[in-house]
């Protein structure tokens, strides 16, 4: 340690001073040169340099005799190699040979608190600095701190670039502090022992203390919010009364606090660290296919392979990233930051351009195609900001989503095809998209989700957005207390931008950030995402305490509810849904209501509700919605519950209408069957049409009437009253085209469903009405074969019947022939496999052997042998163009027509 | 062959087995020449429509029987298309405008325009104007009812109309007082037995009495319902005796059971059950009030005297509701509460308001 220390300080102390340096260890001389001797090499763009040469000359002196006294270098490379970069630490181990050198920082910041307890060299260095030199400083700190951090290791073990070590070194003197308790023992390998601090606490809340020693006598007396205000209006006195450090504190303002600190690369980025990896990963998938080059060899693993899902250009398996999340968390700034670093140039495509299908052809597909953008050398990665409003969500496909997705999906297979075609090969998309959208289930994406990957942006934890906001107001010379600006982000909901942009409305007017002013400059913010869940949830339960902190209501402010939700329920717009929200969750909780008083109150307002909405809706009287979500907030007085279960929205109504609309749709096809029915019989049956008769009465009453309990047996050996019953079955279910269609369920089982299904009316709760018997399989099949045949016979009776004279010739014969061919049918729906499976009759049929046969083709075998009985049994006779005088008549045989 | 209710349907006046004197007046109108204008109105199952086919077949002849079935399609001013099914023979025309929905004014405006300018053309016919029946006429809107009010006087030399209703109520006085008013009441038990006795003759089998009996009492005066059950008993056990059980239509059976577990307990988790099942009943499409009337009803006979009139009193309220309304559920559900509310104070023999 002692090494790296001095040669950090050399690096600045030997511009003056380069006699001191000789006499440290035999490392130095390595170091030295590199630092001393390329002074031009450095990275003169960070200002933080700067600093180094005149902090270092300050303290010079001191450490250059530890230094000298420190003559262990293998020792110092082990400390250092531990990783422990704390700002303490340097001071600690040359403190073991001579503590006394060191002067005590007495001068404590804010921001050297935050440093100090953190414990990290590089933050505090980023702070300090930012503290003492321009804001422009802050950001690029943060670049070149993080690096320099694993410098210092590798600069310390190899000996080659301690190009980065001067800075932070001159912040360790500084840092280090105060006591000097050895608490930690440690040995090195050479045996000698080593004195490790732990960090240190005292630092944390002078002005806390000073405070309670104030207040100490009377502490219970106050509460502790008060306290905090207090302590609050203290810091924000405190700091005011610092004399301002700014030196170029007036700097024109010609940009928006959002645009000037947006983060530029990707160690900027705040947020949950693992989206941006994953996005950094998405993209640099494609790397094998845009830049040509396979994935580095340290990422070999398994699985990996089955990402490319065998595509010849090696592209990833999802063409496009989908990144969601509310706004202001960084979505688009993410997604520009990771394509430039990952070497593309960005083209992007947001709401302010035209995003119709038409688009994709004229725009997009060009530049995808070429790769690059005109006067670029960089391939081009698409960004789609605010996809979920592009047009999508119908079935059309000239919606712009369809047609993206066609672009990434379809271009294989038509290059398959084009193939073929020989020139004409259509060039395949060969560079990433990545889609940016508010809502990820938003209805016009629903296309575009099953081929995206999905990443979601979620809020960051508000401790770190405080922090880069402290940054800034650090830089922009704001004096900002770290409980308003907690106060910023609650009120804003993590929304970095709105917190930015109320931050730079503060500023114009004044240099202060007090939780006062925050409050004032957030007055009338609109919540910013508002669901028909999140509006159910604070109808059902009273502002969470922590959000009403946020707000700073007061108790009676906390009150008044009216206002609050009904800008909630306005926002949202969708009345009827939180209506029906309302009325599936109402009697979910667990309040004890001994008279129902309050149900019917509630029930009470829904019955208004529906009242001004079916008003509203059927008179067109819109200028009754306004007043709509007053009737929903009662629900709040009445149902308010603390810590009650989320809402969750019920499917149930959904559900219902579901089963509605196929229900009514079964019933529309019934009624089809009957308006045929009576079309043919020329009966009354369409009487039975008329809405509520075909519900109540035909419904019910018709699946009891074609449910006779008729045994399974052979058709040829039943009784004959079963007969009598069978052919009158047969011949309802048939002057009512009600059939039986053979199905082959899930497991494979044959069954015979009716259509239309008309039994669904008997099924309630999933149950069947106990006097149906289910009648099995072998009977339905029995009827099936039937049905079938008479319907045949039906409709040659049809073609019959349409010759009026032919029928008074051969009208006694038709008669003749109903029986017969009911004998007909019987006799050949005996398949020879029933005869032996008369008993088990309610399993499919099987051979002798126990193997299904296939009864379709017996059936149709059956079917197609009574179609040719039935044609022979009739008399067949043609009429050639009757009545037309132009028809020449010469006699014809049979044989020609057949 | 088709179900006992259409096939031993009476095709003409002189068959009809009850009600002998509108028979007779029938009669009489259409002999007399001048036809007016007509309103059947009844309950249900009470045999208007029969009633109405007899008279047109005793007006104009067997002719009328020759139907055919096709549809038309309709253009709204909005141009979305309106299929109506319209049966027609060469003298009469029968529609149910309330398949349209709020549309029904277009219909009845266009359509019978359209037959009242056209005159009669066959010469032999034995009328010359056509008869337009409109069937469910109480639920025309007001709009198609006003539609209808000045083409009946206007067209009354080309055209009749039968208006077919269940109750008069919901028709406007204006159509009332142009209409000749049809009671078609529901026939009482002994015309129920004699019809369900001729039916079971032609057909071929004896009906025992008490089995007559009780299918008359669960009809109701509903003469459809009767048949249709007749069928089905017949169907279900041939023989006819034993022990029967006349059926009761599912959805029947299921309200009653909505209708015990009100009155058995009053809990919200209760109130949650009812609300699932009649969930299930409105997707089978069972109209709201018939649930309403049918479970209000079941849960009067299952409460003590003092409660009934409540009980029925809040049922027509909220029937009112969902008629105006569009969310059923709402207001079945409301009539739950208001009911258990009820049945709760009466059980604690107090007025428990005001103690939350």
């Amino acid at each position: 340690m002692a090494v790296f220390i001095s040669n950090g300080l050399l690096g600045g102390g030997l511009q003056k001073e380069p006699v001191a340096e000789p006499p440290t260890s035999t490392m130095l001389p390595a170091f030295v040169p590199t630092s001393l001797l390329n002074p031009s090499e450095e990275d003169t763009s960070t200002p933080a340099r700067h600093v180094q040469p005149l902090d270092a000359n300050q303290i010079l002196p001191e450490p250059q005799a530890s230094l000298l006294d420190t003559g262990t270098t293998t020792e110092s490379r082990t400390f250092v190699s531990n990783g422990l970069l704390s700002g303490a630490h340097p001071g600690d181990a040359t403190q073991g040979p001579i503590p006394e050198t060191f002067t005590l920082n007495t001068e404590i910041t804010p921001a050297s608190r935050s440093f100090v307890s953190n414990g990290l060299l590089s933050s505090a260095a980023t702070i300090e600095a930012a503290q003492d030199e321009s804001p422009k400083t802050s950001t690029t700190n943060v670049e070149t701190t993080l690096p320099s951090r694993s410098f210092v290791a590798n600069g310390l073990l190899s000996g080659t670039t301690p190009r980065t070590l001067p800075f932070p070194m001159d912040r360790a003197p500084q840092a280090s502090s105060s006591t000097l308790r050895f608490n930690v023992q440690a040995r090195t390998f050479s045996g000698k022992s080593v004195y490790i601090r732990k960090k240190s606490k005292l630092l944390t809340n002078q002005p806390t203390n000073q405070l309670s020693g104030q207040k100490i006598g009377k502490l219970l007396d106050v509460p502790i919010h008060r306290l905090m205000d207090e302590l609050s209006a203290a810091t924000a006195a405190r700091l005011a009364t610092l004399p301002s450090r700014e030196t170029k504190d007036n700097a024109p303002e010609d940009t928006l606090l959002v645009d000037r600190y947006r983060p530029r690369r990707y160690v900027e980025l705040i947020g949950s660290e693992r989206v941006a990896r994953d996005t950094m990963t998405w993209v640099k998938m494609w790397d094998w296919c845009v830049f040509g080059r396979k994935k580095g060899k340290k990422r070999a693993r398994e699985g990996d392979e089955e990402l490319y899902d065998d595509d010849e250009y090696h592209r990833p398996r999802d063409k496009l990233l989908l990144l969601s999340g509310p706004p202001g968390l960084g979505k688009t700034t993410l997604a520009h930051v990771v394509a430039r670093q990952a070497g593309y140039e960005v083209m992007e495509i947001n709401a302010s351009d035209a995003r119709s299908g038409q688009v994709v052809d004229d725009r997009i597909k060009p530049t995808l195609e070429a790769g690059a953008t005109i006067g670029s050398k960089k391939p081009v990665l698409l960004i789609i900001d605010e996809i979920d409003g592009a047009t999508g969500a119908g079935d059309s496909s000239a919606t712009f989503i369809h047609k993206l997705v066609q672009l990434t999906q379809q271009k294989s297979k038509k290059k398959r095809n084009g193939q073929k075609n020989g020139p004409e090969v259509k060039k395949p998309i060969l560079r990433p998209i990545i889609c940016i959208c508010n809502d990820h289930n938003a209805a016009s994406l629903a296309k575009l989700r099953p081929y995206a990957y999905q990443i979601r942006m979620s809020r960051p934890a508000d401790i770190h957005t405080v922090k880069r906001l402290r940054t800034i107001c650090d830089a922009e010379g704001l004096k900002a207390e770290t409980r308003a600006l907690g106060t910023l982000v609650g009120i804003a909901r993590g929304d970095l931008r709105s917190c930015l942009n109320t931050l730079q409305f503060i500023k114009s007017r004044s240099d202060e950030v007090t939780e006062a002013m925050i409050r004032r400059a957030t007055a009338g913010t609109r919540e910013a995402d508002n669901t028909i869940s999140s509006v159910l949830n604070s109808l059902f339960s009273p502002m969470t305490r922590k959000r009403v902190k946020e707000l700073g209501l007061t108790e009676d402010q906390e009150g008044r509810y009216i206002s609050r939700l009904s800008q909630e329920i306005d926002a949202v717009g969708k009345e009827s849904s939180i209506a029906t929200g309302c009325f599936s969750h109402y009697a979910n909780l667990r309040q004890l209501d001994a008279n129902f008083s309050r149900y019917e109150k509630a029930n009470e307002w829904l019955g208004v509700y529906d009242y001004m909405t079916s008003a509203m809706y059927s008179e067109g009287e819109f200028a009754l919605s306004q007043y709509i979500p007053y009737l929903l907030i009662p629900f709040h007085p009445l149902f308010q519950e603390r810590g009650s279960a989320r809402v969750e929205r019920s499917q149930a109504d959904w559900e219902h209408s579901q089963t509605r609309r196929t229900n009514e749709e079964i019933y529309k096809s019934l009624a089809g069957c009957i308006r045929i029915a009576s079309g043919k019989l020329g009966g009354s049956y369409r009487q039975f049409m008329s809405s509520p008769v075909l519900e109540t009465e035909f419904a019910p009453y018709l699946n009891r009437i074609i449910s006779p309990p008729l045994r399974p047996v052979n058709s040829q050996i039943v009784r004959p009253e079963e007969r009598t019953l069978l052919t009158r079955l047969v011949s309802i279910m048939a002057s009512l085209e009600l059939r039986f269609m053979q199905e082959r369920a899930e497991d494979g089982q044959l069954t015979y469903r009716l259509d239309p299904p008309i039994d669904v009316f008997v099924n309630y709760d999933g149950k069947r009405a106990i006097d149906i018997a289910v009648t099995r399989y072998a009977v339905r099949h029995l009827v099936a074969g039937e049905v079938e045949t008479k319907l045949t016979g039906q409709r040659v009776d049809i073609i019959e019947k349409s010759k009026p004279s032919f029928r008074g010739f051969f009208g006694s014969s038709d008669k003749s022939n109903v029986p017969s061919r009911t004998r007909l049918g019987d006799d050949a729906d005996a398949p020879p496999s029933k005869r032996i499976k008369v008993d088990l009759a309610d399993k499919p049929p099987t051979d002798f052997f126990g193997r299904p046969i296939d009864l379709t083709k017996i059936t149709i075998a059956n079917q197609a042998h009574q179609k040719k009985h039935a044609t022979k049994c009739f008399k067949i006779s043609y009429r050639f163009a009757e009545g037309n005088s132009a028809a020449v008549r010469r006699p014809v045989k049979l044989d020609s027509f057949l | 062959m088709s179900l006992w209710v259409d096939q031993y349907r009476p095709r003409s006046l002189d068959d009809l087995h009850y009600h002998q004197g509108l028979s007779a007046r029938l009669r009489s109108l259409a002999a007399s020449g001048d036809f007016p204008h007509m309103l059947f109105y009844g309950p249900s199952g009470a045999g208007k429509k029969t009633r109405i086919a007899c008279t047109l077949k005793e007006l104009f002849g067997p002719g009328v029987e020759k139907i055919k079935i096709d549809q038309r399609i309709f253009l709204t001013p909005s141009k979305r298309k309106l299929e109506v099914n319209l049966v027609q023979s060469n003298f009469h025309i029968e529609i149910t405008p309330s398949e349209t929905g709020n549309y029904d004014r277009i219909v009845i405006q266009e359509l019978l325009k359209e037959i009242a300018q056209t005159q009669q053309v066959d010469l032999n016919a034995k009328q010359r104007f056509k008869v337009v029946i409109i069937n469910e006429a109480d639920s025309l809107s007001r709009d198609a009812q006003a539609a209808l009010r000045r083409t009946m006087e206007k067209y009354m030399s080309n055209m009749r109309i039968i208006l077919c209703a269940n109750s008069t109520s919901r028709l406007i006085a204006p159509i009332r007082s142009r209409c000749l008013l049809m009671r078609v009441a529901a026939p009482d038990s002994d015309a129920m037995s004699t019809v369900l006795d001729y039916v079971a003759r032609r057909v071929g089998f004896d009906l025992p009495p008490d089995v007559a009996d009780q299918i008359v009492e669960d009809a109701a005066g509903n003469m459809r319902k009767a048949l249709l059950v007749l069928e089905a008993l017949k169907m279900q056990s041939p023989d006819l005796s034993g022990n029967l059980s006349i059926a009761k239509p599912d959805w029947e059976t299921y309200c009653h059971k909505v209708a015990d577990l009100i009155v058995q307990e009053q809990t919200p988790a209760r109130v949650m059950e009812v609300r699932a099942k009649f969930y299930e009943l409105l997707s089978h499409c069972i109209p709201p009030t018939v649930i309403l009337k049918t479970v209000a009803e079941r849960v009067v006979e299952r409460v003590d005297e003092a409660l009934k009139a409540d009980i029925m009193h809040w049922a027509a309220f909220y029937e009112v509701r969902m008629r105006v309304g569009s969310k059923k559920i709402f207001h079945l559900e409301a009539w739950v509460v208001k009911v258990m509310s009820l049945y709760k104070q009466f059980f604690y023999g107090m007025d428990l308001t005001g103690f939350d």
